[in-house]
């Protein structure tokens, strides 16, 4: 068992956090081209970037903003973002393996304050995971990944604490160990592919949506015209009764990014 | 604030169903606005080969490819919706109703969902799903009011906008609102009230009447005038429902001197296009530059009108020009200035009433005309009380989005869009509610009308075409004095 966590802290960990960082760098990388992409086919560059940013500030660090409505639910969810990225990156052990694997450190937060964290991560991972449960929109919402994120995210806290502070024998302290180990593996590697991909697009939100609000000049011809419909546009009577039988756009025709 | 849920009663009046049985059987599309005829054969595809012209002509894609990775679905927006709080239907959530379309982004243009579907044999977008679309996309009101609330920074609007967008290509929109564009693109009289020039003349000069007889004062609407400072239009509408607003605006012109004037070739702000085609969008816009161009006008000026001020003001520069394009202006802008500007006197006697204000989401969710109406209306206003909430965060009429003007769909509107506007207008108490938007105005009254509710609905220049004063004149005795000299 001793080699498997030492494979999954290794190689296995090192494996997942370049896909992680790989993946969340294309999307982000994605994104910002097709910023200025969706600008660059625009006449008009009056985009109210104060506001964006002044907006995206605000739904980083949404301190006034999270306790306007459903109160509960945005302190606890406010508890479990902050210790999800303090615990990881910032607890002793860890700066000590990321040292070892990334070469550098940084300072580390307290022993006890990371036990804290974590046991509030924990406590907040389940409640989400029950208030998504509960709450009767949240369940018409939620798709399966939206149920086994809260939980998946709360087994290498669990696992972790036990190791830390738990007097168990120690082939279960291995086993702890390893799940530990690979559960945050599972996590990393799956973090791009997700919603989790947030942690990466979440400063971009804002400008997105407002540069989207920008349409290019003369789309709505070269649409009708990929159409085949050049001359019945949608406010002619009866603009397209008959449908040219050839469809001129196929799905695949359409790069998916 | 809170609403309470419709009852069941409420309920089946708001979805009741004029419809005939056998136009939506032939149409197979179950929605409560009217449709004209279309191709019903192969409407999935149809909708999928739209779906792609669209996105690649336009930059939705960015938009769409950033919304189904980053939504995380944490039902903050139920807080928000007030077509949501008023029926409790969990179709209704914003998140909700914008996963319609996120999902057929998700299953036919990415990689992922692509290959998800050929290894699970899923056979993709089913015509099913477009009519769930044609009715949800159409109960939004397309006020943005969630948008405020989403951590993720998702817009349901802009996903609503594009979701209509693209079923107008294959054939679904209101006939209330085709009809009329068509009217405004192509027909004889070039505007969607389908008012001929003279007629429009008559109304005109009949209003210059009566503010000579009521203010002692000559007060024209400037026809046809080359070289204009401002070209104003208004939303169509006004010319013939709201002449109240149009003597005010004139009023204004008339106390400041101000060049202005009122094109022939083309006077209708109304824009349908924002509301479920940027096509439409573009080339009605393009109208309104063809009409300043043959006037050489140096500004555009639009009236009280919410979804004519936003598509002139954020999308004008867009399709007429970039950065040569005129600048745009809404009229409560100009009246703000020229108050500011000490051009404009008010009397504070004339209006005692308990007036509120109504902010119409167009203009006032970018945050762009959110005070200047307040600032004015405070000046000749003893009695004036804010809803609750207001500004850039107030409750939509319910009938955003062009529903007002699907008059099929009065019941919905006035039930479940307005349940929470009618409540905060009965709340304040107010006599007079402003709202400085011909929609706004048409949806109010009808809300008021409806739920028994005892408020005037006017515009902000009808009440202060009431109070405005003129310096040449104290007495109405005077002018016929000095005009006989």
């Amino acid at each position: 068992m001793e080699a498997w966590i030492q494979f999954g802290q290794g190689p296995l960990f090192r494996f997942c956090f370049v896909i992680m960082l790989l993946g969340l760098l294309r999307i982000f990388i994605l994104t910002v081209i097709g910023m200025v992409e969706a600008l660059n086919r625009n006449p008009d560059k009056i985009v109210p970037y104060k506001e964006l940013i002044k907006q995206t500030i605000a739904w980083l660090f949404p301190i006034k903003r999270l306790w306007t409505k459903r109160p509960i639910y945005g302190a606890v969810s406010f508890l479990f973002h902050i210790g999800l990225i303090l615990v990881p990156l910032f607890y002793a052990t860890h700066v000590l393996l990321w040292k070892n694997s990334v070469g550098f450190a940084w300072p580390s937060i307290p022993k006890s304050m990371a036990d804290n964290l974590t046991l509030i991560v924990i406590l907040a991972g389940i409640t989400l995971f029950l208030m998504r449960v509960f709450y009767r929109p949240g369940r018409a919402l939620s798709r399966k990944q939206d149920y086994v994120w809260p939980l998946l995210l709360v087994i290498p806290f669990i696992t972790g604490y036990v190791c830390a502070n738990a007097a168990v024998s120690p082939t279960f302290y291995q086993l702890m160990m390893l799940i530990h180990v690979l559960s945050a593996d599972l996590i990393m590697v799956m973090i791009p592919f997700t919603k989790i991909a947030h942690c990466m697009l979440l400063p971009l939100s804002q400008l997105v949506t407002g540069i989207s609000w920008k349409f290019p000049p003369g789309a709505g011809d070269r649409v009708i015209e990929t159409l085949g419909y050049e001359d019945r546009p949608t406010w002619v009577e009866k603009p397209r009764l008959s449908r040219p039988l050839e469809s001129v756009v196929k799905e695949e025709e359409v790069p998916a990014q | 604030m809170r609403v309470p849920i419709i009852t069941e009663e409420e309920r089946e009046k708001a979805f009741a169903f004029p419809k005939p049985q056998e136009v939506v059987e032939k149409q197979k599309l179950p929605v409560r606005y009217h449709v004209e005829d279309f191709d019903v054969d192969d409407r999935p595809r149809r909708f999928l080969e739209a779906f792609a012209a669209i996105l690649k002509h336009t930059n939705y894609r960015l938009a769409m490819e950033h919304y189904v990775r980053v939504s995380a679905k944490c039902s903050r927006c139920t807080t928000n919706c007030q077509i949501y709080l008023a029926t409790g239907d969990e179709k209704d959530i914003p998140c909700k109703r914008s996963e319609l379309l996120l999902s057929v982004y998700r299953r036919h243009f990415t990689v992922s969902g692509i290959l998800r579907g050929r290894l699970t044999g899923d056979p993709g977008l089913t015509d099913e799903q477009i009519q769930e679309m044609a009715k949800s996309f159409w109960d939004c009101t397309a006020c943005r009011r969630c948008y405020f609330e989403c951590p993720m920074g998702i817009d349901h609007g802009l996903v609503t906008h594009l979701g209509r967008y693209i079923l107008s290509e294959i054939g679904i929109a209101p006939r209330a609102l085709v009809v009329s564009t068509r009217e405004q693109l192509i027909g004889a009289t070039g505007n969607t009230s389908a008012i001929p020039v003279p007629a429009l003349l008559d109304t005109l000069e009949f209003l210059s009447e009566d503010m000579e007889e009521e203010k002692g004062i000559d007060i024209p609407f400037p026809i046809d005038q080359e070289g204009a400072e401002y070209l104003f239009v208004p939303a169509v509408s006004d010319f013939l429902m709201e002449a109240d607003t149009l003597m005010g605006n004139a009023a204004v012109f008339r106390a400041t001197g101000d060049s202005w004037t009122i094109g022939t070739g083309y006077f209708d702000g109304i824009n349908y296009g924002l509301f479920y085609s940027d096509h439409v969008l573009e080339k009605a816009l393009q109208k309104i530059k063809a009409e300043a161009e043959r006037l050489k006008v140096k500004k555009i000026l639009i009236g009280e009108c919410g979804h004519a001020s936003r598509s002139a003001k954020f999308f004008y520069p867009t399709f007429c020009g970039g950065k040569n394009a005129l600048p745009v202006m809404n009229i409560m802008e100009y009246t703000h200035q020229m108050l500011k500007e000490g051009r404009l006197k008010l009397d504070p006697n004339v209006v005692t009433e308990k007036v509120t204000y109504h902010d119409p989401c167009n203009i006032s969710r970018p945050g762009w005309i959110v005070n200047q109406p307040r600032e004015i209306l405070k000046a000749f206003c003893k009695n004036y009380v804010e809803m609750t909430p207001s500004g850039r965060n107030n409750i939509c009429c319910g009938g955003g989005g062009g529903t007002v003007s699907i008059d099929e769909i009065r019941p919905y509107r006035t039930t479940v869009g307005g349940r929470a506007k009618a409540e905060q207008i009965r709340a304040t108490g107010a006599k007079y509610c402003v709202a400085p938007c011909a929609n706004c105005k048409k949806q109010l009254r009808e809300l008021m009308e409806d739920n028994n509710i005892d408020c005037e609905i006017v515009g902000l220049h009808d009440l202060l075409y009431k109070a405005i004063i003129f310096d040449e004149v104290k007495k109405p005795e005077k002018v016929t004095e000095k005009e006989e000299k």
